[in-house]
């Protein structure tokens, strides 16, 4: 026991990863202010889809919003070298998941991941080697930090994998290869093996196998004698993922993330090689250069001590941390019906690239001082992208009618009735109804019960596919 | 590390079960395999794409042409060819006003020449001062074949009353300049587009038809033509012929003046157009009828055939819908609103399967945005 929690271990994998993630966040920030996202998903849309219980977080306009990002820009880079690594570490923290609580419709299992993982940054002496902070203040160095530190990553990285293997342990996934049957041939335009991808056999291939992958990765990269061919397979299976769907930085995330597995001792190599290669160009370019400001050569390790209230407080943050992220993924049993479905505990769960939804809304909205009624032209109040969201998620449908409700109101429409049609059509199944067409969407509170004007999941409902097993 | 162990070969061999079953369940129908989305991007651009503004460019030239000859010889007859050839235009723009994606988005060419209800006071406006800038963001309104329709029809009660608003009209001068450059500004934006698509100009259709673009994604040219076709159907068909004319975006109160041909009288006749068009599109069917491969072919080449049928179907279905109605639109929106917000709710129906369905199946999506799968 003791050896996975107090014993001193070397603090080189916990600066790599610092470093590393750094860097991969600064790359993320910069491409998502470059893509022109700030404005698009921030700053144009009129309405945001918070999160229950989050509806007071707001953007803050034009200015504000690209503050933000600066300052997260920032951060990252600051992360990465190590300097004023406290402050970066928590300003990175609160900015990323300030914007991640802006809008549900940009929800992403990664982001997630983000912050979850710059939440754990911020508990940990990352910064105390490797680091510009210890040039500044030499006596922050550190050579050993408590195994806890390193280990809480790994397990974060284990819980990740293993619950979104869980996840494609169901019928779709395994004996229909949904959504892979869907999504592969869409790029059977690719060279080399585009072909490949028309075929039934390759979706079911990447079905399993993704399952097989994602169950048992984190044990493979834990035993030593399998971790470097697991690692090859951490880089050949997010590749594939990157070059095949429209996944982001996910991929890249992973593959940086991921080389805390390795040993000490590789780590240590990489920061050597680091500095080495730093002082060659440093050499080269700069022409003041303290050789003596690496201090590698002193034999005398030191270990960092933490106080018995620290490590209490640390430990039961921590501690708290894991059992949510153990209990999170598995809180949809606790309500009826298909999560794929209701949704109804979906989100946080580690549940990627599991399912082809697509929907369409029509909102009714009824006035029952006139009697007339008319239909909601979304693409007025709505980016096409939070349509598109919210038309396949009951919570955000029900969030809409409320914001049309308030709409009508300050129009001086006092007491409107809002009904909602809604075909949602899930892993290739025909479209069928999702919303209970009757309910006054108005009337219904927003929250975590159960919502039973879901309609029931149509199990049997036949799929377009003529070749389906069912 | 023992239990270690057995858990992974008892996942080997888990996943080699689901391999073999899957070899043995898929070898049934692979025949339709291989579906060329480059050959359908083709036969789309060449076939039906092209032609359409070939045909639009066409009947430009010769609304042009008749425009002339009536601002030279204003006589009844003169008129009456030029509103058949407006008319003719605006036939030939049904087929061509779905696919509002690459040169015509660059000309943004649906809001400039098709801007409806049209602005009879800023027409006047622009009639009485005598100097406008055509193209400009106030002027949308102003411009176009709604306000070639109001210049050709809806001046007067009948054509000899409308004669003489060219001929002995104070502003009669102002008003056949104005007549002439709304139809030159107009044939020049459906030039420009009509040139970028084809090979002999801008040559759009080699860019259309690559291999780079044959991809699903929001950039790629199925990604264009099917969100196109999905946005035109909701909101330039459905929407803007039938549904905002009968109420149903204004608190439920009828807009019969905002029907599309409204001072022409043939609203109807081009909503029945452009269903049709659409269900060209759907099938691969060309211009001239020829037939080839299309979304049709390439759902039950995905092995969605049903859905392909439902689709075909339910536009046939809104066709005759369309044709269970009466011209002028307008007319019939006052003295029977219900039959044409019921014809909207018909032709809403499709809307899911185009939508979500189809586009689910096809994998086409709608943003750059990254995903991880819903």
């Amino acid at each position: 026991m003791k050896k996975y929690f107090t014993q001193k271990i070397s603090i080189a994998p916990l600066a790599v990863f610092r470093a590393l993630f750094g860097f991969i966040m600064l790359v993320s920030t910069i491409r998502f202010a470059a893509m022109g996202w700030i404005s698009d998903l921030y700053i144009k849309p009129d309405f945001f889809f918070t999160y229950y219980g989050f509806d007071w977080i707001a953007p803050l306009g034009g200015t504000g919003m690209y503050l933000v990002f600066a300052i997260m820009g920032l951060a990252a880079l600051l992360m990465m070298l190590g300097w004023h690594y406290r402050v970066a570490s928590v300003l990175f923290f609160l900015t990323f998941s300030y914007v991640e609580l802006l809008d549900k419709t940009n929800y992403l299992n990664h982001y997630y991941f983000v912050s979850i993982i710059s939440f754990l940054l911020m508990l940990v002496p990352a910064h105390r080697s490797f680091s510009l902070d210890v040039l500044r203040k030499p006596e922050l160095k550190v050579d050993k930090v408590p195994a806890w530190m390193i280990n809480i990553f790994k397990l974060q990285l284990g819980i990740v994998y293993f619950y979104a293997g869980a996840a494609k342990l169901n019928p779709d996934w395994l004996l229909n290869a949904m959504p892979m049957k869907i999504w592969l041939p869409a790029k059977a335009h690719l060279p080399i093996i585009g072909w490949l991808l028309e075929y039934d056999i390759t979706a079911y291939l990447f079905s399993w196998t993704g399952a097989f992958y994602d169950l048992t990765i984190a044990f493979f990269l834990l035993y030593k004698p399998t971790r470097i061919a697991a690692y090859f397979s951490v880089i050949v299976f997010h590749l594939m993922t990157y070059f095949l769907f429209q996944i982001g930085m996910f991929p890249f995330i992973m593959i940086l993330s991921t080389l805390i597995f390795f040993s000490a001792d590789f780590h240590e190599t990489l920061v050597r090689k680091a500095k080495r290669a730093w002082q060659f160009l440093a050499e080269r370019f700069l022409t003041k250069v303290q050789k003596s400001t690496s201090s590698d050569n002193e034999k005398s390790t030191t270990a960092l001590q933490l106080s018995t209230k620290a490590s209490g407080l640390l430990g039961a943050i921590i501690g708290i941390h894991f059992l949510l992220q153990v209990f999170l993924p598995l809180r949809f049993a606790l309500y009826p019906g298909n999560v794929f479905w209701t949704e109804q505990g979906y989100r946080f769960s580690w549940r990627v690239m599991l399912m082809e939804k697509a929907g369409y809304a029509v909102f009714n909205v009824y006035n029952p001082a006139t009697e007339r009624s008319w239909e909601v032209a979304n693409w007025d109040h709505l980016t096409e992208n939070q349509e598109k969201m919210m038309a396949t998620q009951p919570d955000m449908i029900l969030q809409y009618a409320h914001y049309l409700e308030d709409h009508y109101q300050e129009q001086g429409i006092s007491d409107v009735k809002i009904t909602v049609q809604s075909k949602v059509t899930l892993n290739g199944r025909r479209s069928r109804s999702m919303i209970d067409p009757d309910v006054d969407l108005t009337t219904i509170e927003r929250g975590f019960a159960h919502k039973n004007w879901i309609l029931p999941y149509p199990e049997t409902q036949q799929s377009w596919f003529n070749r389906s097993t069912e | 590390m023992i239990n270690f162990q057995r858990f992974a070969t008892l996942i080997v061999c888990l996943a080699l079960i689901g391999v073999s079953f899957a070899c043995s369940s898929s070898t049934s129908s692979e025949e339709e395999a291989n579906f060329d989305r480059m050959a359908m991007l083709e036969n789309y651009g060449q076939n039906l794409i092209i032609p359409a503004y070939d045909s639009l460019q066409q009947s430009m030239n010769g609304l042009n042409t008749s425009a002339n000859t009536f601002a030279e010889t204003p006589t009844i007859e003169n008129l009456e060819q030029v509103q058949q050839q407006l008319k003719e235009a605006r036939l030939a723009w049904q087929t061509a006003n779905i696919f509002q994606f690459g040169p015509a988005g660059m000309q943004t060419l649906r809001a400039s020449i098709n801007t409806y209800p049209t602005d009879t006071t800023q027409i006047n406006d622009n009639i009485d001062s005598g100097s406008y800038t055509l193209g400009t963001i106030e002027n949308q309104t102003a411009v176009g074949f709604p306000a070639t329709g109001y210049l050709l029809h809806g001046l007067d009660s009948s054509n000899e009353e409308i004669l003489l608003q060219y001929t002995a009209d104070t502003n009669a001068e102002n008003r056949t300049s104005y007549l002439l450059d709304n139809i030159q500004f107009m044939k020049e934006k459906v030039d420009a587009v009509t040139n970028e698509w084809k090979s002999s100009g801008g040559d759009y259709i080699a860019t259309f038809a690559s291999e780079e673009n044959a991809g699903t994604d929001v950039g790629s040219s199925l990604g264009m033509l099917v969100n196109a076709m999905v946005l035109h159907y909701e909101r330039y068909l459905r929407d803007g012929k039938i549904g905002i004319p009968s109420g149903v975006r204004s608190a439920g109160v009828p807009r019969p003046k905002a029907t599309e041909a409204y001072y022409a009288g043939y609203s109807l006749e081009l909503a029945i157009a452009n269903a049709e068009a659409t269900q060209r599109l759907f099938l691969g069917t060309g211009l001239n009828g020829s037939d080839g491969p299309g979304l049709a072919e390439h759902l039950s080449a995905l092995d969605a055939s049903d859905l392909a049928a439902q689709i075909e179907n339910d536009l046939g279905a809104g066709i005759g819908t369309l044709e269970g109605l009466s011209d002028p639109l307008s007319q019939q929106i006052e003295s029977n609103t219900e039959s044409v917000t019921a014809a909207f709710q018909d032709l809403q129906q499709l809307i899911s399967l185009l939508k979500a369905d189809m586009s689910s199946i096809l994998g086409v999506t709608i943003t750059f945005q990254d995903n991880d799968g819903d």
